[in-house]
């Protein structure tokens, strides 16, 4: 490893000797971050399952928390580095304007409003999911019609508390809105009958009724398809740099599923790489690091770490993860989904 | 120049001194404040001012006293949360005043069972965090029965886990609120008036009382009853008027917590009452409510109305636990606007002139209260 | 020392004969007070066979908790390391336990009429925050660093109580001395922060802190976000604080300053030597009492996002498996809060009756 690291360097240094004139803006958030030696990335106030939840150990886990313990891996080199502050919906941009947090990484849509208002910029998608509703079985409805007159609760400061309600409006179905400011409050509410509909994420809504309900054939979710949405990092505007170690955090993994390299075979893999682009990823080839300022090896450590997009996916919402979700349109494209990752050249 | 002449122009100076480094490093931290906010703005590209007010919401939210639709601009929203703190504010007010006094009373009885009754309700409901107490029964009221299997009083009166259902009636909400306000205008005229506490409670009823009927009578819509009576109709209650059970959760919460502070209160000004006084009213043969009502409420108010004047702010900045429980008060208000608008500095302003209005408020008028008092025992 | 002084056999038939005059005298007194007794004995009945007699005690038992029967504390035993101590690592939960025990003997230790000098307090409230700090934040002792985000549940909320004390205290009375003070600038420049955070609910403060306050400072200065909160918190104990340093000051007759004066003590001296010592006697019940109204508001905090005792509390009947017993989560930290609210409380008041006697 140490050998690796220092015909890494060397070779990084020749790169630099060779091509004087490139230069890499180094992203100012990343230099913070490996001042500081750790990230600070979003959890939730509570458990959003699947995504960003507490087990019980304590400890963080979730697809959105291995997203955030690979970035770390890629700049800091350590996944236990990652750093996660517990932030409710309503505060995750406040806490990310003000620094509190480096990155949200927390099932974030990305919108017009976020992008310009609020002054953050987005990575690339790695999700896909919209707005649904789920309503008690024993109301007998299934489209949201047949919410008429009922209560709907969902989360404050949500993009699905906009797109709720301007559904339900276009409809024309009158209703009562309740919102709560963490997920475990709205569960509650709901699994209490206080409402009759849970407006929330898709993916999140299966989660809840395959695992947390005592009984999910109770538990109905309506064809209506409020939307859908793509889910990103958001980040805070003016540091491009940090933005493209996002998104090349992103695109490694899926290219590393794409090219069938896990975690369990990342190391043989980089010692005989089946093709050039494989190489390139696992910082065999130098110049991957360089581009972004870090380490060549970072993509290597990464998928060591925390393994490939699937295997993310697979470990906390796929067929290894209690909820046990059917990967639909969060599949790569060549298996049927809409996830691709830009050219690694 | 004398020594002690030389020492005192000194201190003076001293004194000069600091107290102008006092008002630069006050400018100083105001303009640091201003500059850094500007600067930390524009590298987020947050656009300044209150354009924002105009533009529509587009998210709904549990709770307003007049009509509200998602396509409200930000300035009306926000005044809507202005006004169910207020609302909430004084009703919690009003209620805790109330059984503040009573149990109050309780605590300073002869009697072991109405004061082991009082002692207990105090330290219960003292010793436990509100907001512990507001989510405890907020949980308890959310697993009451649906509205299809509510529990109805006279079949006029329901409550579910979706509130309660009262008759109510048959006018508009700003009527209603038209209504209430000219009721709560009575009671300040009373008291203004000096009118004795008893007499001036059965004027006031029967005002209430009048005066809703006539409302009712002229302001309904053509040919329907005075009073509308809710009734079960698909996934909720159609007529009289529904309190939210966050609502009912939030006045239930603060009013208990509030109402054993009161209590307190009240009791502390009832045991300075010296008891020679009331030993000569049981003498030329008061009895317990006389002495109640004739001596004690009248020494003891003087010493009660400047920390219930505290107790009243309190309840005020108490409402902002409605986040906790889904109830859109100001606070809440606020809070969402910020995270859909992205317009920190200006929401935060807002909310803090609010509260400081109406807390400034209450205090003129415990003020006020005060001096009637004073006047009115001499 | 009435108070603590066994009733004799003598005075106890004096007491119940009393009791049963006041309670039986009259015949509607008895109605009231076989209606109340009657009440009162039947809902601790219910209370006590619900959490006693008909509940379920282990996790293992989890299946016996069923409609017929009464509290399933098996939440409790299942879950009560998340409640106490939060996200906190699990092997690490022996220092979080230890920095618990520094801060609650911290408190205990300064109830001793013993320690009772500025001096001591003082000291004993630093050693126990360092203690606490030392151990939980680990680095120094060389023990496995945890950061303050992994700090959650019961041992958060002690130490937002022990920092806000701590550092409030001293607030508080820079306030009263500014708020007393001859120059016109200064005591306008208390009064208008004092009135100012009184009047605003402390949410708003804390809100304002963790949100506002990062875009007001140049990037070097923001902290982090438990630490700006804690300094606002301080801030709102210190404006409350002076307000009972006040009183204090106003029981100490104004000849003492003005004699110390004219023995040409200096302001600063007379200060620490004759006044302070006064105002902090006259001002002990009340500054108990605020210090209990601080642990109870340091719940607020839950909704700024921290993971205290009652997020804890709400995280650990958040799962399906045990969302149905959020009663007994509730009782339990509420059992928490009332147990601690309850004896500071009586010792404050005890305390007030023993200062009144001493001043006759």
């Amino acid at each position: 490893m140490k050998k690796n690291t220092t015909l890494a360097i060397a070779v990084g240094l020749a790169g630099a000797a060779l091509a004087p004139t490139a230069s890499f803006a180094q992203s100012a958030t990343v230099q913070q971050i490996m001042d500081r030696g750790t990230m600070l990335c979003s959890g939730h106030n509570g458990s959003y399952f699947g995504f960003v939840e507490v087990n019980d150990k304590n400890e963080w886990k979730g697809l959105d928390i291995d997203l955030c313990r690979a970035m770390t891996t890629a700049i800091l080199g350590d996944p236990d580095k990652a750093q996660i502050v517990p932030l409710s919906w309503a505060q995750r941009f406040p806490a990310l304007q003000s620094g509190d947090v480096d990155i949200i990484i927390k099932a974030t849509g990305w919108t017009m409003g976020r992008d310009t208002e609020l002054g953050l910029q987005f990575s690339l998608p790695y999700f896909f999911g919209g707005t649904q509703f789920m309503v008690h079985g024993d109301l007998g409805i299934s489209d949201s019609s047949g919410l008429e007159g009922g209560t709907v609760c969902v989360e404050a400061g949500t993009t699905i508390e906009r797109i709720s309600a301007n559904y339900l409006q276009t409809a024309g179905v009158e209703h009562t809105m309740v919102s709560y400011e963490s997920a475990a409050e709205l569960r509650a509410a709901y699994l209490a009958n206080r409402c009759d509909a849970f407006a929330g994420w898709g993916p999140s809504l299966a989660v809840l009724r395959a695992t947390e309900l005592d009984n999910p054939d109770a538990h109905v979710i309506l064809n209506d398809q409020l939307s859908s949405e793509p889910i990103a990092a958001a980040m805070r505007q003016g540091d491009e740099g940090f933005v493209d170690m996002a998104n090349w955090t992103i695109a490694a993994l899926l290219i590393a599923e794409e090219e069938g390299v896990t975690s369990a075979n990342v190391e043989e893999m980089a010692a005989t790489p089946p093709n050039p682009k494989v190489a390139r990823l696992l910082g065999v080839e130098p110049g991957m690091g360089e581009r972004l300022g870090i380490r060549d090896t970072w993509a290597r450590e990464m998928i060591a770490a925390v393994g490939n997009f699937g295997e993310i996916y697979d470990r906390n919402l796929g067929s290894e993860s209690p909820y046990n979700l059917e990967r639909g349109l969060n599949n790569l494209w060549s298996h049927g989904g809409v996830l691709y990752a830009p050219i690694l050249d | 120049m004398t020594t002690t002449e030389v020492l005192r122009k000194k201190s003076r100076q001293r004194k000069i001194t600091i107290q102008v480094l006092l008002v630069i490093i006050s400018i100083i931290a105001i303009w640091g404040a201003v500059s850094s906010a500007q600067v930390n703005l524009a590298a987020l590209g947050i656009t300044n001012g209150f354009g924002f007010l105009d533009r529509s919401t587009g998210w709904d939210y549990s709770f307003s006293l007049v009509e509200r639709s998602i396509n409200d601009p930000y300035s009306k929203t926000l005044v809507i949360g202005f006004q169910n703190t207020i609302f909430v504010g004084f009703i919690s007010i009003f209620f805790a005043t109330i059984f503040g006094f009573i149990i109050g009373t309780g605590r300073d009885s002869s009697h072991p069972g109405v004061k082991a009754a009082a002692t207990v309700f105090v330290q219960t409901f003292r010793n436990i965090p509100l907001i512990l107490q507001g989510v405890f029964l907020y949980s308890v009221l959310i697993h009451f029965p649906g509205p299809r299997q509510s529990m109805s009083f006279a079949d006029s009166v329901f409550l579910s886990n979706r509130g309660l259902m009262l008759p109510g009636l048959n006018v508009s909400p700003s009527v209603a609120v038209a209504l209430i306000l000219a009721i709560a205008s009575v009671a300040v005229l009373l008291v203004w008036r000096k009118v004795p506490l008893l007499r001036g409670l059965i004027i006031w009823i029967a005002a209430a009382i009048s005066m809703s009927v006539i409302v009712a009578f002229v302001m309904r819509p053509e040919g329907e009853p005075l009073l509308s009576i809710p009734s079960l109709k698909g996934l909720r209650f159609n007529g009289g008027i529904t309190v939210s059970i966050e609502l009912v959760a939030m006045i239930t919460a603060i009013t208990l917590y509030g109402s054993a502070y009161i209590a307190e209160v009240v009791r502390g000004g009832l045991k300075q009452v010296p008891s020679g006084l009331i030993e000569a009213g049981q003498a030329v043969g008061l009895t317990q409510g006389q002495i109640w009502h004739r001596i004690k409420m009248p020494m003891s108010l003087r010493s009660i109305i400047p920390p219930l004047g505290n107790q009243w702010i309190f309840i005020m900045k108490a409402t902002t636990i409605g986040i906790a429980i889904g109830f859109s008060d100001m606070f809440y208000i606020v809070s969402n606007s910020i995270t859909q608008s992205g317009q920190t500095l200006e929401l935060i302003f807002l909310l803090m002139a609010a509260f400081l209005t109406v807390n400034f408020s209450i205090s003129i008028f415990t003020n006020w209260l005060n001096n009637r008092l004073k006047l009115k025992a001499h | 020392m009435a108070h603590t002084q066994k009733l004799s056999p003598n005075r106890f038939h004096a007491y119940m004969a009393s009791f049963s005059k006041r309670a039986f005298g009259t015949p509607s007194a008895a109605v009231l007070s076989i209606v109340i007794f009657g009440a009162l004995g039947y809902w601790t009945w219910l209370a006590v066979d619900w959490a006693i007699f008909r509940a379920v005690w282990s996790a293992e038992n989890v299946a016996h908790c069923t409609e017929e029967a009464g509290a399933c504390w098996s939440v409790i035993d299942a879950r009560h390391r998340l409640i106490l101590f939060g996200l906190y690592p699990y092997e690490e939960h022996w220092r979080s336990t230890f920095a618990c025990l520094s801060i609650i003997a911290t408190v205990i230790i300064s109830c001793f009429p013993a320690t009772w000098t500025a001096k001591r307090l003082t000291s004993l409230w630093v050693a126990g925050f360092a203690a606490y700090y030392l151990l939980m934040e680990g680095s120094l002792l060389g023990l496995a660093q945890v950061t303050t985000d992994g700090w959650g549940g019961l041992s958060l909320t002690l130490f937002l109580f022990a920092s806000v004390v701590l550092l409030g205290m001293p607030m508080g009375l820079g306030l009263a001395l500014m708020r007393r003070s001859e120059m016109p600038v200064v005591r306008s420049f208390a009064v208008i922060v004092i009135d100012t955070i009184r009047s605003l609910p402390l949410l708003t403060t804390l809100f304002t802190a963790a949100v506002v306050v990062p875009i007001l400072l140049p990037s070097w200065l923001e902290g982090d976000k438990i630490w700006r909160v804690i300094i606002a918190f301080s801030l709102f104990f210190g404006c409350y604080q002076a307000e009972v340093f006040r009183g204090g000051f106003q029981a100490i007759p104004k000849g003492q300053f003005e004699a110390g004066k004219a023995l040409g003590i200096g302001y600063w001296k007379i200060m620490a030597r004759i006044i302070l010592p006064q105002v902090f006697r006259h001002a002990l019940p009340s500054t108990i009492n605020m210090v209990v109204v601080t642990f109870k508001e340091t719940a607020i905090v839950i909704i700024i996002g921290f993971f205290d005792v009652l997020a804890s509390a709400k995280a650990a009947f958040g799962t399906g498996e045990w969302a149905p017993h959020y009663m007994e989560v509730y009782v339990f930290v509420g059992a928490i809060y009332w147990t601690f609210i309850f004896s500071l409380g009586q010792y404050g008041e005890y305390l007030k009756g023993r200062m009144a006697l001493s001043t006759h």
